[in-house]
């Protein structure tokens, strides 16, 4: 069988992820200061405030956004915050509702009380808006078809005025509506745990202050993780990550000068 | 193993199998996703949305649920030529709403926000190339005049911030695919091969 020069390259990815999964290198990882502020951010939030999760993403990215929700929910969890789960997209409802409740088993937090799922609601502008005047309005049944005016936890929280920050978890546009249609109309501080390819999207909301808090992607997970003492799936993952960043760095530079050595000749 | 996982393991594996070449098993794969989403897309749909929202207020006397009701029932309307334009009454009225809010949302936050965070004391170098970076991405995209002499040199600047822009977002997006990449080994060796301690 012939090879191709495509083929090469998948076969290069290839190895140079699993094989530092298999055989670990700990190679040095720095901490970013994104990470950070968004850690004392959550650091900064009194006991007992209610922080907002919207699972903004399809399941297609899930390897890039559950390190990152994992890390949130077990932050909150480790400070006795409590949690409102919601998705605005279909596929990320049960992804997030998993995730939850698998958290919460971990930190022995009783549904209704210390955290709630919501579900799904399309349309995110009604959505966003309609929860700002009133959640069990957009919501008058949690995911798991319990009236949610009977939950304790919702009794509490009527609309944003007792969300102390919504964390958008997406791999789109959606932190973004949210500063939008949230921070811009309510005043309820908005963060983002979000994939890689969407950071250099966000940045600016960071700088200009829209946002109070971004995380990036699996390195921000790992990043995470490490900021709490908990090395886990992503931290797992991040010589992988390097060793493949190499490698397309290198078939970058090849590339080039091959390019540029036919032109000559 | 799991039945859940070892269904996972075999779509993977099919879906792997376009790097190799077009194939029967990844179309079985391509095709099984987009059934899947569109299905579960409809339960969550019904579940979520049409029995709490509709059927139950229906059911406790709510007839004011009847109006939107109809609206949803008149979307429908696209299926057949006859009743096609009843649906434009709804979808004038998502799009007429939907642009009602987000007009002066997006502005607020995208425009008017951004321009609040560049202007702002030159204290910092930081401060410095963001103002010089808004100006000459802006005279860049300023086609009313042309691009020659200063204010064509201004306009190269533009580019070489957008070109900045584009590479770190192609860095971001490595980084993100190369991501999903390492979600997909962990777990075929380590949940299905057992491989990864």
């Amino acid at each position: 069988m012939k090879f191709s020069s495509r083929g090469v390259v998948f076969v290069g990815v290839f190895l140079s992820v699993a094989f530092p999964l298999l055989f670990p290198l700990h190679l040095p990882d720095k901490i970013s200061p994104e990470t950070e502020r968004f850690k004392s951010l959550i650091d900064s939030l009194p006991s007992d405030a209610v922080v907002m999760i919207s699972f903004d993403h399809e399941a297609s990215t899930v390897a890039e956004v559950r390190p990152l929700a994992i890390a949130l929910i077990r932050h909150l969890f480790s400070r006795n915050l409590r949690i409102i789960g919601l998705a605005l997209f279909a596929e990320g409802t049960a992804i997030g509702n998993q995730v939850l409740t698998s958290i919460a088993k971990e930190y022995q937090k009783e549904y209704g009380r210390d955290w709630v799922f919501l579900g799904f609601r399309p349309q995110y502008q009604s959505t966003i808006i309609g929860m700002g005047e009133n959640i069990q309005n957009v919501f008058p049944r949690d995911y798991r078809r319990r009236s949610t005016a009977e939950l304790p936890l919702m009794a509490e929280v009527s609309n944003y005025s007792k969300i102390a920050l919504v964390v958008s978890v997406a791999d789109g546009d959606y932190a973004g509506y949210w500063v939008e249609y949230a921070h811009s109309r309510f005043g309820v501080p908005t963060a983002g745990l979000v994939t890689a390819v969407m950071m250099t999207a966000y940045l600016p909301y960071l700088n200009s202050g829209q946002l109070a808090g971004l995380v990036n992607g699996l390195k921000g997970a790992a990043e995470y993780e490490r900021l709490l003492g908990r090395p886990d799936a992503a931290v797992r993952g991040m010589d992988a990550q390097s060793l493949a960043h190499l490698l397309i760095f290198a078939l970058i530079v090849v590339g080039n000068i091959a390019y540029w050595w036919k032109r000559k000749r | 193993m799991s039945a859940g996982t070892i269904a996972a393991a075999v779509l993977t594996l099919a879906i792997f199998s376009f790097l190799y070449k077009e194939n029967p098993f990844f179309r079985f794969a391509e095709h099984l996703l987009v059934g899947l989403s569109a299905g579960y897309f409809v339960v969550t749909g019904v579940q979520g949305i049409l029995l709490p929202k509709v059927w139950e207020p229906l059911k406790s006397g709510d007839w004011l649920i009847v109006i939107p009701g109809a609206l949803i029932i008149m979307i429908l309307g696209r299926l057949t030529e006859k009743t096609r334009p009843l649906s434009r009454i709804p979808l004038a009225l998502i799009v007429g709403a939907g642009a009602g809010l987000a007009i002066p949302a997006m502005l607020q936050a995208r425009v008017l926000g951004q321009i609040k965070a560049t202007i702002k004391p030159l204290d910092s170098i930081s401060s410095v190339l963001i103002l010089a970076g808004v100006i000459a991405t802006l005279i860049y995209f300023f086609f009313s005049r042309e691009h020659k002499g200063w204010w064509g040199k201004l306009a190269t600047v533009g580019t070489w911030y957008l070109m900045i822009f584009f590479g770190a977002t192609f860095g971001n997006t490595v980084m993100s695919r190369v991501s999903l990449l390492i979600g997909r080994l962990e777990f075929l060796l380590g949940d299905v091969l057992g491989l990864i301690k």
